[in-house]
């Protein structure tokens, strides 16, 4: 294979294309890869905002039927997995699902460690420490927000229920988003780079190919077999249409043989002669 | 009388053929660290693979992530260090090609597994590892290989050229007259 041309020249060229596309494939999908989940955990964070300022007036007038209503209807909207929120304590207070109200969440919990992680728990989070996924019973891939809800003047000078103004986190707010539509975007992309990446390797190596074998396979071949037929016939004509260097090793290599054959003739007339003169 | 002519003769010849079986031996030599040279990119490759495995493993022997980038501070981006990435795999794939076309002698094949295992690194650094496994993977077993193949290349032309010496010496004592290359 690596004695021809055409296996010396088609190795580092296919090795080359074929990995560096492989290499730009993979940066690529992970950077839209970044892209795409930072943007959908950015609309959950929106979500939980949405959330949290629609559940604001039934906190502050302490009405949990109205709290527990709302919750229900957001979580009845097609990709939402759960909404839950929890008090001071870590106990849930509103949960759309009702067999969870009055539970006992573990602080070292997934979603609950990055505020607990220390003795004193953060009170503040940016929008990508905010966001955790994991898969659920059900094997769904879920995108989950974990909102602090914060105590606000109005909430600690509210006449209905009193929170100490030192108190900052009055609860959380935690709130999961069924993955599958991104998941299935990111799918879709995959496979979309990956067939144009098929096309251009294909492409790619077939132009090489078929450059490779017209402009230099080809004509290799011509002079190959000008130069057998011309040792068994003199006189084999020249291969037109030869690249300018073939053209020339072609043209030496003519006038050698014609050369050659002069020599032999000479050679084979001066035994003649001789052969003639002995006779004499 | 005539045993002094005998080791006359005798140390005549051999002071022949010393020349001759040191060139000989030299040349032997030469093509023995040539064959054992046509390896290197193989053992480098076969290095990348191991430094790969520990990262697939996600170099568990480390510290975590985070205890490093507290005391270090926050890494590069994964984006910056993908950017930097493609700009190496292009760089050595480029440097790799023209060392080819132009017959060098390098010697490059273990530093390049130095700078993979720094990819790997940086990513692990960042928590982004998993997403660009595959890249820093690719890239090495790309430029690795085209290495190897350069190296296996320019070390069965030259010991060709040494085997063809060889039996020129054989044949007349001496070595070919050194030849400039029309195409260098």
């Amino acid at each position: 294979m690596f004695d021809k041309i055409a296996g010396r020249a088609l190795v580092p060229v296919g090795l080359v294309v074929t990995g560096f596309l492989a290499v730009c494939f993979v940066l690529l999908y992970a950077a839209i890869k970044q892209v795409v989940i930072r943007d959908s955990i950015g609309q959950a964070n929106n979500l939980a905002g949405i959330v949290l300022k629609s559940t604001r007036y039934a906190m502050m007038k302490s009405d949990s039927d109205l709290n527990r209503a709302i919750i229900q209807n957001i979580s009845a909207q097609n990709g939402v997995q759960h909404v839950r929120i929890f008090n001071k304590r870590g106990v849930v207070a509103f949960s759309s699902k009702p067999e969870e109200v009055n539970r006992q969440v573990d602080k070292k919990a997934e979603g609950c460690i990055v505020c607990h992680e220390k003795q004193a728990p953060v009170t503040t989070l940016g929008n990508m420490q905010k966001a955790r996924t994991f898969t659920n019973t059900a094997g769904d891939e879920v995108l989950a927000i974990t909102a602090p809800i914060y105590n606000d003047p109005e909430c600690a000078n509210a006449a209905c229920h009193f929170h100490p103004a030192t108190q900052k986190v009055l609860g959380t707010l935690d709130i999961g988003l069924s993955q599958e539509a991104t998941l299935a975007a990111l799918a879709s992309i995959r496979v979309q780079m990956l067939i144009f990446s098929i096309l251009t390797l294909v492409l790619t190596i077939a132009g090489v190919v078929t450059l490779l074998k017209m402009i230099v396979l080809v004509p290799m071949r011509k002079l190959q077999e000008y130069t057998e037929r011309s040792e068994r016939n003199v006189d084999t004509l020249r291969p037109t249409d030869l690249p300018y260097e073939l053209d020339k090793i072609a043209e030496s290599y003519y006038f050698i043989r014609i050369k050659l054959n002069e020599i032999e003739q000479q050679s084979f007339k001066s035994v003649k002669d001789a052969g003639v003169c002995t006779n004499k | 009388m005539e045993q002094a002519e005998k080791n006359k003769t005798g140390a005549i010849g051999e002071a022949a053929s010393t020349p001759q079986a040191s060139l000989r031996q030299g040349l032997l030599d030469e093509i023995k660290r040539l064959r054992r040279f046509s390896n290197r990119g193989l053992w480098a490759l076969s290095l990348f693979l191991m430094v790969s495995t520990l990262a697939w493993r996600d170099f568990w022997f480390l510290p975590a992530a985070q205890v490093i980038t507290a005391a270090l501070g926050a890494p590069p981006t994964p984006l910056v260090t993908s950017l930097v990435l493609v700009l190496y795999t292009f760089s050595a794939i480029i440097l790799s090609l023209s060392r080819m076309m132009s017959g060098l002698d390098h010697k490059s094949s273990f530093c390049h597994v130095g700078y993979l295992a720094g990819f790997y690194l940086f990513y692990y650094f960042a928590e982004a590892l998993a997403d660009n496994y595959w890249a820093v993977f690719g890239a090495g077993f790309t430029v690795l290989c085209l290495e190897s193949y350069r190296i296996w290349t320019f070390c069965s032309e030259r010991v060709t050229r040494k085997l063809e010496q060889l039996a020129f010496l054989d044949r007349t004592g001496r070595l070919p007259p050194e030849e400039e290359s029309l195409y260098d």
